[in-house]
């Protein structure tokens, strides 16, 4: 299933003001590619997964936005637009793993209610062994103790990789992970993210894949979007942005990345970590301008004024950044 | 000095599975500690027995020297000094309540003037970074990686001197990531307060802490100072950690 998301903007009203947590987002997913989403926290990625989902909290509104999934087009402004799709169409592993699971069920009893949904008509005992062997693949030890267990009676790690169990189940058709991987150490991660992999190329879905690693999306993913205070900044594919980012939030998002080989010092004002200075903007009064401003190392006096489209970076296809230094080279 | 915290021979049984089977360990006051290991190996288990949230089924644990004492005035007074964050942000705030309550209340708890905690907490939110009318919302209403640092900013404006973190930086970007390890070193410099991370981020660990611990199905397979446990591990699945890191910096091979 290809998927293309359109101009989406999102308004959540809280008593102090209507804050804009999304503004004119625009993705594309190819059937059979991961893409990955990334971001400054709080910059809206699972605002974006939730309005897909149709899953958005009762205080947000979608004031424009269309998707386009395999053909048609669902205008999300309407409420529950997608919801045909949920279940078999679309799957999402959400951020917390206790959304998705129930705590008063078995672990088995959950992942062959969905085995359930996906064919009615299938034996029990088959969903039992297809569920042991989901539970299996996600490297949990012991599959066939966990189904009697409660979610209660998992470590973190263990929950979420329940989650990712259930999802890989459903065999969706778009499969939205939102973190799916923050409490698993990378032997494990390594072993899920084979798996999403295993699904998508055994059924061609399209994955959005939401994470903070910028080792996982250039390990597993073949596209990259990058959002910021709810604007997207660069997409492009995942070679053409490592080598070189067209946005200054995305170079100095890589620049903060902590290699596995640094060795502490002796000396500890040496072992600080490289950050962005500086605050998101207010979500409730975009300034005008770029949105990156004030953070910028490489800002001029344009910036403050005139809010960049979305260039070409270099002469490479599908490689967009919106900032004016590509605009005047 | 006596050890912030002394675990010795800590046994622990859920049924078939043996959560904590024997360890032992020794975080000497001032110093940052990490233990790292697979998930379910125990590392919130053991967090959860050192705070009194779970009793052991054998072994001892002590405390600034004192061995733990399991009631309610004893949790209670515990609390003064010794802070968790817990690895599911949501499980440590109240949903009903705003963010602001919840500080509110740690102002009683300390009895200390409002204004006071409400300009320590000011300067807290801004180095991790969080908008000050974050205080306004629900739970609910904000994003999982302002969750995580609502619930740190509470635990540090309870001034612990000893600080156990589960997970402290899961779904934080790694610019706000390095806020908030940066300050936490500041903190434990600053306040000489005791730091236990437990984390995925093996990267993070070697920089923040001078002493580690791997666990695995129970136990602490490997531990010691920071660069040679690093450096030269003995355990195999050490290695294989170090081995599967996912880096930026290697890029991919074509075709
Ligand atoms: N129900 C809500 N009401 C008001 N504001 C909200 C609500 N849900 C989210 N927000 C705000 O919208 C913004 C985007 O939130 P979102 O959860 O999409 O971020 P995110 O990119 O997924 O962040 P993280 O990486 O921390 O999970 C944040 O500033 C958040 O505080
Ligand atoms: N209340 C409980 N009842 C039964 N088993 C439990 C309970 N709590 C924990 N366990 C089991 O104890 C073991 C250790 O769990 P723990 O949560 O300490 O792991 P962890 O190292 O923190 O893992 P993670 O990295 O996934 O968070 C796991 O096998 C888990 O299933
Ligand atoms: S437009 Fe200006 S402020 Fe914005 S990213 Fe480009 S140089 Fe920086
Ligand atoms: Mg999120
Ligand atoms: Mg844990």
């Amino acid at each position: 299933m290809a998927i293309s998301l359109r101009n989406l903007s999102v308004d959540y009203s809280l008593p102090q003001g209507t804050a804009h947590a999304l503004r004119g987002v625009s993705l594309d997913i190819e059937k059979g590619e991961l893409l990955g989403l990334v971001g400054e926290s709080g910059s809206g990625k699972s605002t974006v997964a939730f309005a897909l989902m149709g899953l958005l909290a009762n205080n947000a509104k979608v004031t424009s936005g269309t998707a386009t999934i395999d053909g048609k087009s669902f205008d999300l402004t309407k409420r529950n637009a997608t919801a045909a799709l949920r279940g078999r169409g679309m799957a999402m592993i959400f951020q917390d793993p206790m959304m998705s699971l129930n705590p008063v069920f078995t672990i088995g009893t959950q992942l062959c209610e969905v085995l359930r949904r996906r064919s009615p008509g299938s034996d029990r005992k088959a969903r039992v062994g297809m569920a042991e062997d989901a539970l299996d693949k996600v490297k949990l030890s012991n599959p066939r103790r966990r189904m009697n267990q409660y979610p209660h009676e998992l470590s973190g790690g263990m929950r979420q990789r329940v989650v990712i169990a259930m999802a890989l189940l459903s065999e969706p058709a778009l499969l939205i992970a939102d973190e799916p991987t923050t409490a698993l150490d990378v032997t494990v991660e390594a072993q899920i993210m084979r798996e999403i992999i295993g699904l998508r190329d055994r059924i061609g879905c399209a994955v959005l894949l939401i994470t903070h690693s910028l080792g996982l999306v250039t390990e597993y993913c073949d596209r990259l979007s990058v959002l910021y205070a709810g604007e997207r900044l660069e997409s492009g594919t995942v070679r053409q942005v490592q080598r070189q980012p067209g946005h200054p939030y995305t170079r100095m998002l890589f620049d903060c990345e902590v290699p596995i080989d640094r060795e502490r010092q002796a000396d500890a004002s040496e072992n600080r970590f490289t950050v962005i200075s500086g605050d998101l903007p207010d979500p409730r009064r975009r300034p005008p301008g770029c949105i990156f401003n004030g953070r910028c190392d490489v800002s001029f006096d344009d910036c403050a004024v005139i809010n960049p489209g979305d260039y070409p970076v270099g002469n490479e296809a599908e490689h967009r950044a919106r900032c004016l230094r590509l605009a005047t080279p | 000095m006596t050890d912030a915290i002394s675990i010795s021979n800590a046994q622990l049984r859920f049924g078939e599975t043996a959560a904590l089977d024997g360890v032992s360990l020794a975080i000497p006051q001032g110093t940052c500690f990490g233990i790292v290991g697979e998930s379910g190996s125990g590392k919130t288990t053991l967090m959860r027995a050192v705070l009194g949230l779970q009793k052991l089924d054998q072994g001892e644990i002590r405390i600034l020297g004192n061995p733990l004492v399991h009631s309610r005035a004893a949790l209670k007074q515990r609390a003064s000094f010794i802070q968790p964050i817990f690895q599911d942000p949501a499980a440590s705030l109240s949903p009903r309540s705003r963010i602001r309550t919840l500080m509110n209340e740690v102002g009683t708890v300390l009895r200390e003037p409002h204004a006071a905690m409400h300009e320590r907490l000011r300067v807290i939110l801004n180095r991790l970074g969080l908008p000050p009318g974050v205080i306004d919302k629900y739970p609910h209403e904000i994003s999982g990686g302002q969750a995580r640092r609502v619930a740190i900013a509470r635990a540090l404006l309870m001034k612990p001197s000893i600080l156990i973190a589960d997970e402290p930086t899961a779904g934080l970007d790694v610019s706000v990531q390095g806020d908030l390890l940066n300050l936490l070193q500041d903190i434990r410099r600053s306040d000489n307060i005791t730091l236990v991370v437990i984390s995925h981020n093996l990267a993070i660990v070697r920089l923040i802490a001078e002493n580690a611990v791997v666990m695995r199905a129970g136990k602490v397979v490997e531990g010691g100072e920071v660069g040679s446990l690093f450096k030269s591990p003995r355990e195999a699945y050490t290695r294989e950690l170090l081995a599967a890191w996912p880096g930026v910096t290697q890029s991919k091979p074509t075709g």
